[in-house]
């Protein structure tokens, strides 16, 4: 490309696509070869350069209206796609619904299922129903972390001083990354956050955090599993979806709705003001996912 | 003229069809050839023409493969696929349809 303009125009364009590499890649070489095809026209036809490539792209259009396009033309995942992004959430249902959730090797084999297929899918380019896979693949780095705390004062300490940064770090870095791809795959990755909280808070018998009544768990574990039954709907129709807005309206209403459902079927063992509290850190995640993705793309556009 | 820029918008993936089924073009050909074949009616917003083309191809309606053109530079030509053969018969007898029934009604008037 001859022009800084034309180039500055498709760095503009590259920022706003949010598609995976293989895709943004395909549409980028594309618009190349059109730009280029046009350039060489209007240089023919007797503009100066300047002149030519600006007429380029006042033909080709807004960058946020091809951008936007592009994204809507590509969006919409395959139904083989939506069915993968849901497995998780069936995998998790399968626990509580079959009481698999009482053998800890059982808990141990789907968390390495998870852990395997989103290491896998993170090498491969990020598909789209890679972030479900995700999420829960984090899950378990966070929950060791809080563990390690309640061990003798030395394992403490040490979960303090090493563990604790590198998991930070790790999950920070997964969500930077997935960030650039697209704040809502973040979203997507989190949509279990607020249900998994929930119930947890609700079978915590002395509000530490460490004490689970297995008699809660128990009475509880046909609706935990309904309620991952949900999610995977949600994950299932999130990738279904082409429009943005749709996905933002859905991914915000359904974990509205659920937490809902959460703290009126847990019977009074979640507390209103804590569901209250959980649904406006969830709120301020979404918004701060929200913002760091408009500042990577400010960044990536100067 | 917003109407006109309706109907075309209306008819984009028609048009698109009707001229990959008769020769494999890519982006930049395709509304040059739109333009010289309509005398300049057809004038395609140029960022419109690729997330329709696209948008095809998810559908499976064209497939587009690169290719060296003899100038040397790579692009991407799109060809009709068979599913996009069907749809473009099936419109194309929707079309005729079409324009029956408005030559009947707006005929007489204009006659």
């Amino acid at each position: 490309m001859t022009s800084q303009v034309l180039t500055k125009y498709l760095d503009n364009i590259k920022a706003n696509l949010r598609l995976d590499t293989a895709n943004e890649n395909a549409v980028l070489s594309e618009l190349v070869t059109h730009l280029e095809d046009e350039f060489d026209d209007m240089l023919e036809s007797g503009l100066s350069e300047d002149e030519a490539a600006d007429a380029c792209i006042t033909s080709l259009g807004s960058v946020k209206l091809i951008a936007g396009k592009m994204h809507e033309a590509h969006s919409q995942g395959s139904w083989k796609q939506a069915i993968m992004a849901s497995t998780p959430h069936i995998l998790f249902a399968a626990l509580f619904a079959l009481n698999w959730w009482q053998g800890i090797e059982w808990v141990l084999v789907s968390m390495g299922i998870v852990l395997g297929i989103a290491i896998v899918g993170w090498l491969h380019n990020k598909p789209m129903w890679l972030f479900p896979w995700l999420g829960y693949s984090m899950a378990p780095v966070l929950a060791a972390g809080i563990a390690l705390l309640y061990l003798p004062t030395v394992w403490s300490w040490i979960a303090i001083l090493i563990y604790i940064p590198l998991a930070l770090w790790l999950v920070f870095s997964v969500t930077i990354k997935t960030i650039k791809r697209d704040w809502l795959f973040s979203a997507l990755s989190l949509l279990p956050a607020p249900v998994v909280v929930g119930w947890f808070l609700a079978v915590d018998q002395a509000g530490s955090g460490i004490q689970i009544s297995s008699d809660y768990m128990r009475d509880f574990a046909p609706l935990i599993a309904l309620s991952f039954l949900a999610l995977a709907g949600v994950a299932a129709a999130f990738i279904r979806m082409r429009k943005r807005w749709l996905r933002i309206t859905l991914i915000a209403v359904s974990q509205s709705m659920l937490l809902i459902l959460v703290t009126f079927y847990a019977r009074g063992q979640l507390a209103i003001p804590a569901s209250a509290i959980l649904a406006l850190t969830m709120t301020g995640l979404l918004l701060g996912l929200f913002m760091v993705d408009r500042r990577i793309r400010y960044h990536k556009k100067s | 003229m917003p109407q006109r820029r309706e109907l075309i918008k209306g008819s984009t993936d028609h048009l698109l069809l009707n001229l990959l089924g008769q020769q494999k073009m890519y982006g930049y050909q395709i509304i040059k050839e739109l333009d010289s074949r309509s005398d300049g009616y057809f004038k395609f917003k140029e960022g419109t023409l690729y997330p329709a083309l696209h948008r095809m191809e998810k559908a499976k309606l064209i497939k587009g493969v690169w290719e060296m053109a003899p100038s040397g530079r790579q692009r991407r030509y799109y060809q009709i696929t068979i599913r996009g053969q069907e749809l473009l018969a099936q419109e194309r007898s929707q079309w005729r349809d079409f324009i029956t029934a408005m030559r009947l009604v707006v005929g007489p008037t204009s006659a």
